[in-house]
């Protein structure tokens, strides 16, 4: 209850730091203008125009449609990751030879291009969700599996000794000591993944899929439709920033509060 | 009557040995305080008296049924706040919430801490704040035993007395057996009932030191004093590796110098046979 709480009262002063942000984007919006203005609406067209488009994508409904879509595959895909790599990752991080092992295994993951494992899937899966799916899920694994990994390797053994001398039952080494810190590890790593997911899904969906955002980048690339491209890229990553900033940021904050302030 | 007896007690790391033959005995409600350089084996030897190590060689019998420990850093959890971090130890032993709280309240403020420190986390505390919430957490379990590995060594002068002052106060109170350990002599001539003289490779009691004035009575006097006659030891000069001292005290035989600090009504320096490497408390 004091979570939802502060949560909800943390949220003005939390937008108002938002001004700072939304400030540099605006910047970025002109320079966007600016190169528009000098080259042309053929090579890429004004702000005015893609958002004008993504307006119009939203009001007939095409937007919300696609967007659930893609964000469907990319949550099922994420969703699976996280489950698989957080639950591998702690059980390798018990054992030292199993961490040992899983290492190299995870950097050949981790460099496997996301798109080598697209066309794996196309020929497992087709052209069904299956392709987006196992390829949002293979392109998030080894992040999620490494932040797991790291979570139950570095536990301070100093705590531990703490626990062991005020005679901690096993429950509460979990949940007071165990569980905070894993997550502490976990949590950014989650929220890495989720950004990953989101890029890939677009991805595996463009050469994949015939429907979502993906397919609709295709569809306007093959129509060399600029305002549509533009509006359909901007929709993407205002989802993400707002599910970024308004949803998991909060969260972060309030679970990691015990953490020092770092300054950036 | 319960109590803490090292038989005989010896442990390695791989090859190299850090402890060999200790005998002690801790009886209820006495502070012994082992003093040594550091690399002495003397947080081994604590950490085998608190469970973290398993006993390899001799015999060690833990007659205390509510023991505690304070590190040597204050090792709070840094996800709790120090109310719940000073209450880990009643929440594991099954109190309620309202209980343990109102109880970590309670010793929070006679260690200092206000209601606002008390809901800050450790990161938000100063070191000597973190300090006293260490003490704290071992202090609110009411220990028949209190493990102490050195806690007060990064503190300035003044909390370090308030903090033995709040210690000693508790001790007197309850009746708890400290065993501390410590590089700083004063600290162990300010605390302690006896001293325990360790020396290194392998770690070994070589000495030991009775204190006849308690605690409680000892002024800043009489600790510089006694520190300066402990320091004059042949034993104690060779375990910190200080040079034999060249004047003529320095020859002098332990003896001597226990007739002359015993005659005092201070302090009573007792030889060791020859052949033992501990002493019974």
């Amino acid at each position: 209850m004091s979570f939802l709480y502060r949560w909800f009262a943390g949220i003005p002063a939390y937008l108002w730091s938002g001004w700072g942000a939304l400030a540099s984007l605006f910047l970025l919006v002109a320079g966007w203008e600016a190169v528009s203005l000098a080259y042309g609406p053929l090579v890429l067209p004004d702000p005015a125009a893609a958002f004008d488009r993504l307006f119009a994508l939203i009001d007939s409904g095409a937007a919300g449609t696609e967007l659930a879509l893609t964000a469907r595959r990319a949550m099922t895909g994420l969703a699976l990751a996280i489950l698989v790599g957080s639950l591998l990752g702690l059980l390798a991080g018990l054992s030292l030879t199993a961490s040992m092992l899983a290492r190299p295994i995870v950097t050949v993951l981790l460099g496997t291009p996301p798109i080598a494992w697209l066309v794996l899937a196309m020929l497992w899966f087709g052209a069904s969700d299956g392709t987006p799916i196992f390829t949002v899920f293979v392109a998030c694994l080894p992040v999620i599996f490494i932040g797991a990994l790291a979570g139950t390797r570095t536990l301070d053994h100093h705590l531990k000794d703490v626990a062991t001398v005020f005679r901690l039952p096993w429950r509460m080494k979990l949940v007071d000591l165990y569980l905070p810190h894993v997550v502490s590890y976990l949590f950014p790593a989650w929220i890495n993944a989720l950004g990953n997911a989101w890029r890939v899904v677009v991805m595996a969906e463009l050469l994949s899929s015939a429907d979502g955002v993906g397919a609709s980048l295709a569809v306007a690339r093959s129509q060399l439709d600029m305002d549509a491209a533009l509006a359909w890229i901007a929709a993407v990553v205002l989802t993400l920033l707002a599910v970024e900033y308004l949803l998991l940021e909060p969260i972060k904050r309030e679970v990691e509060r015990w953490r020092p302030v770092e300054h950036v | 009557m319960s109590e803490l007896r090292l038989t005989g007690l010896a442990h390695a790391y791989a090859l190299k040995t850090v402890l060999e033959d200790i005998d002690l005995v801790l009886p209820a409600g006495r502070i012994l305080a082992l003093v040594g350089p550091s690399g002495c084996g003397k947080t081994t030897l604590l950490h085998l008296a608190a469970g973290l190590l398993t006993v390899q060689t001799g015999e060690l019998r833990n007659g205390f049924g509510r023991p505690a420990a304070i590190f040597q850093q204050p090792r709070l959890l840094p996800w709790k706040t120090t109310r719940d971090n000073i209450a880990l130890g009643l929440k594991a032993a099954g109190l309620p919430r309202a209980a343990y709280r109102r109880r970590a309240d309670a010793i929070g403020r006679a260690v200092g801490l206000d209601g606002d420190a008390l809901d800050q986390f450790p990161h938000q505390l100063s070191g000597g704040m973190q300090s006293r919430a260490a003490l704290a957490r071992a202090l609110v379990l009411e220990p028949d035993l209190l493990l102490m590995d050195e806690p007060f060594s990064a503190l300035d002068i003044g909390l370090k007395a308030q903090l033995y002052r709040l210690l000693l106060d508790h001790q007197a109170a309850r009746g708890v057996a400290v065993l501390m350990i410590t590089h700083d002599l004063m600290e162990a001539v300010r605390l302690a009932d006896s001293l325990l003289v360790m020396a290194p490779d392998p770690g070994r009691i070589v000495h030991r030191f009775d204190l006849g004035t308690p605690a409680a009575a000892r002024d800043d006097d009489f600790v510089h004093r006694t520190t300066a006659e402990f320091l004059r030891h042949g034993d104690v000069r060779a375990s910190f590796g200080l040079a034999p001292r060249v004047s003529p005290a320095a020859t002098a035989c332990p003896r001597e110098i226990g007739t002359k600090v015993g005659a005092g009504g201070t302090a009573q320096v007792l030889p060791m046979p020859a052949g033992r490497k501990g002493l019974a408390c």
